[in-house]
């Protein structure tokens, strides 16, 4: 039998803390379904998708339902269709998109991610295709996310892809003005993306992965900031070396219930299970944000002087105490802060707390980038373009993820208010000092070098 | 010969243990199995020994009896019944469930009736302490055993449905995620 403190501990947990299990997304390797018939590569796609995912949801509800914590979001990750539709054009991408939301909606999940393609060294065709495409693909479809690599430590950064992004950014922006540029919001611009993440919009499945594996992402940050705070008001003197452990130890508890659970749909389903994603992601919920973590370890608000450094302690405490309890670790695996996806990240922005420099600064230290950022729709191609290098440098340098979801909402300025919905949330538009430039820099076109360190064999 | 169930109880202090063990070693006695608890001021011990061969129940009981009439203890010794080839279902799956409210009269008798009619055995039962003085926050978990025969989605729409009665938040949840949390 367990002490008290156990059942009670592991109760609170799930009822006041948030506690459940964020996503778990199955990925499926699509190069067995290439054809160069777009008919049969649709048929094809469908047949291996539903015949893997009918069950999805109901056995991820059967397992929450068995361990009393929810697993909230149940997805898709497919290959990048750049490479296995590598041979169909821009218009036929499309289709393709329009297909993959059926089938979504088929085996009724709410994201299917992999609409991507690889091109920090260069762009081949099929990726051309899909860059070319994403406006329209993701301005007819509800529940296909996009990601486009434009950069690697090892590769550099692909400044014509980051040009390129950035003018299918404004174009899916405009093209869903009516929802403030909500196409923006299923597609990110990568540096060194993982192929293994279960997390949204950026989630494919990598070429060097097994045929169908489930991926799981963890609980989100209501667990940590509630720990915190009670540990801080039993004993208001702990050191920040004692918040790290409490974070570490909580991260550790958090890591193996999503472990548990990931295993359980894997093994029901009769597919590998592959990693643990232990990103701390957060909800536009009161009580499920990363923005309450910073003022429960005592700042103002997320963005204030001190802000990197708590994001740096808490990225690290939760890697540490994840890894030590999962040997199969990936995907993105720190904290996110996605504007408006976290009320308080939201709140501290429209407050005048957090900057989109200060945003970029903090991205050096935790495990995403300038994630769900509405930003003022007049905003240059140039000037956007120029944001994304900025950020994916960032990655490169660093060997680090980063990525930019950026969303310039069509016809509104810095401090209008902007409504995604749903798990998207809201926000004020954030300003964007130098928005209206037109630099030459990101028009040079070519490749950044990669850094000197990226030399490693 | 059958192994022997002693049974200990009385008022909680120092020596309980060591003076009941230390009897049986005299009588050279094998302690098999021993657990204890400890429920306000009172204590509960419960002890699986396979006694000698000159050594049978009334003989065991008595010599206890006599050596311990001064602690105040009460002793039971009774024989374990074997099963006699009856085969007992020992797969199934331990669950915790947790309910959560005020306190009143009757609280375990209507869960366990429900657990009875469903032939879920309860392997351990207690009341959680939580703190405090909120009389809402009463908490009482059971471990069930929960065997393949067992209907559970009846089983557990029966107990959801008692503790809404009885305006009780419920918690239905597999022990491995207790272990996971709990036991690194």
């Amino acid at each position: 039998m367990f002490e008290d403190h156990e059942i009670i501990s592991t109760i609170e947990m799930v009822k006041n803390e948030n506690l459940d299990v964020r996503a778990v997304t199955l990925g499926l390797n699509l190069f067995d379904c290439i054809s160069h018939d777009l008919d049969r590569f649709k048929k094809n796609i469908r047949k291996k998708i539903v015949n893997h995912a009918q069950n999805l949801v109901a056995v991820c509800d059967e397992v929450g339902e068995k361990y009393g914590i929810q697993v909230v979001n149940k997805r898709i990750s497919i290959s990048p269709i750049a490479l296995v539709g590598a041979c169909f054009s821009s218009d036929q991408m499309v289709e393709i998109a329009i297909e993959l939301n059926d089938i979504a909606k088929k085996v009724n999940i709410d994201f299917i991610g992999g609409f991507s393609a690889l091109v920090e060294k260069g762009i081949a065709p099929g990726d051309q295709a899909v860059i070319d495409a994403l406006p329209r693909a993701l301005s007819q479809t509800q529940r296909v996310c996009a990601s486009v690599n434009v950069a690697t430590t090892r590769a550099g950064i692909n400044m014509d892809a980051v040009l390129a992004m950035a003018k299918a950014i404004k174009k899916a922006a405009e093209l869903t003005s009516k929802e403030d540029g909500l196409a923006c919001a299923k597609l990110c611009v990568f540096s060194n993306i993982p192929q293994d993440m279960p997390f949204m919009a950026g989630a494919y499945l990598g070429v060097g992965v097994a045929d169908a594996v489930i991926n799981v992402g963890v609980s989100g940050p209501g667990v940590v900031k509630t720990a915190i705070e009670r540990n801080l008001e039993g004993q208001p003197d702990l050191s920040l070396g004692n918040i790290a452990e409490i974070i570490k130890k909580t991260a550790c508890k958090v890591t193996r219930v999503g472990e548990l659970i990931g295993r359980e749909v894997a093994q029901k389903l009769d597919i590998k299970f592959g990693v643990v994603d232990l990103s701390l992601a957060p909800t536009p919920t009161i009580g499920d944000s990363i923005g309450e973590i910073f003022q429960a370890l005592g700042l103002t608000n997320i963005g204030v002087p001190g802000s990197t450094a708590a994001l740096a302690m808490l990225n690290d405490a939760v890697k540490k105490g994840g890894a030590f309890a999962s040997s199969h670790v990936g995907g993105l695996s720190g904290a996110f802060i996605p504007v408006s996806e976290d009320l308080n990240i939201a709140n501290a922005a429209d407050k005048g707390f957090l900057s989109i420099e200060k945003l970029e600064a903090m991205t050096c230290v935790c495990s995403v980038g300038l994630d769900m950022v509405p930003i003022p729709g007049d905003i240059t191609v140039e000037s956007l373009a120029g944001i994304i290098a900025d950020e994916m440098a960032i990655g490169m340098v660093n060997s680090k993820t980063t990525a930019t979801r950026l969303i310039p909402v069509p016809g509104k300025k810095a401090g209008d208010k902007v409504y995604f919905g749903g798990l998207l949330g809201e926000a004020k538009i954030m300003d964007v000092p130098n928005s209206n430039l037109n630099d030459q820099f990101v028009k040079f076109g070519g490749r950044i070098p990669a850094p000197i360190h990226s030399m490693k064999n | 010969m059958n192994k022997l169930i002693i049974t200990v109880l009385g008022k909680d202090k120092p020596g309980i243990i060591s003076l009941i063990s230390n009897i049986l070693y005299e009588l050279d006695c094998n302690l098999e199995n021993a657990n204890q608890m400890i429920l306000q001021n009172q204590f509960a011990g419960f002890f699986i020994v396979e006694p000698s061969n000159k050594m049978d129940v009334k003989t065991l009981s008595q010599t206890l009896k006599k050596k311990t009439n001064t602690s105040g203890l009460k002793i039971h010794v009774n024989t374990i019944e074997d099963n006699h080839g009856v085969s007992e279902n020992t797969t199934g799956e331990i669950f915790l469930i947790t309910t959560i409210g005020p306190d009143q009269k009757g609280l375990v008798a209507r869960f366990s009736k429900i657990f009875s009619q469903h032939k879920a055995n309860i392997e351990n039962l207690k009341a959680v302490f939580k703190g405090g003085e909120d009389p809402n926050a009463n908490i009482m978990s059971y471990q069930v055993f929960i065997t393949p025969d067992i209907d559970t989605a009846l089983l557990f729409d029966s107990l959801r449905q008692k503790a809404k009665e009885l305006h009780l938040d419920i918690r239905i949840q597999h022990k491995n995620i207790f272990d996971a949390i709990n036991k690194i």
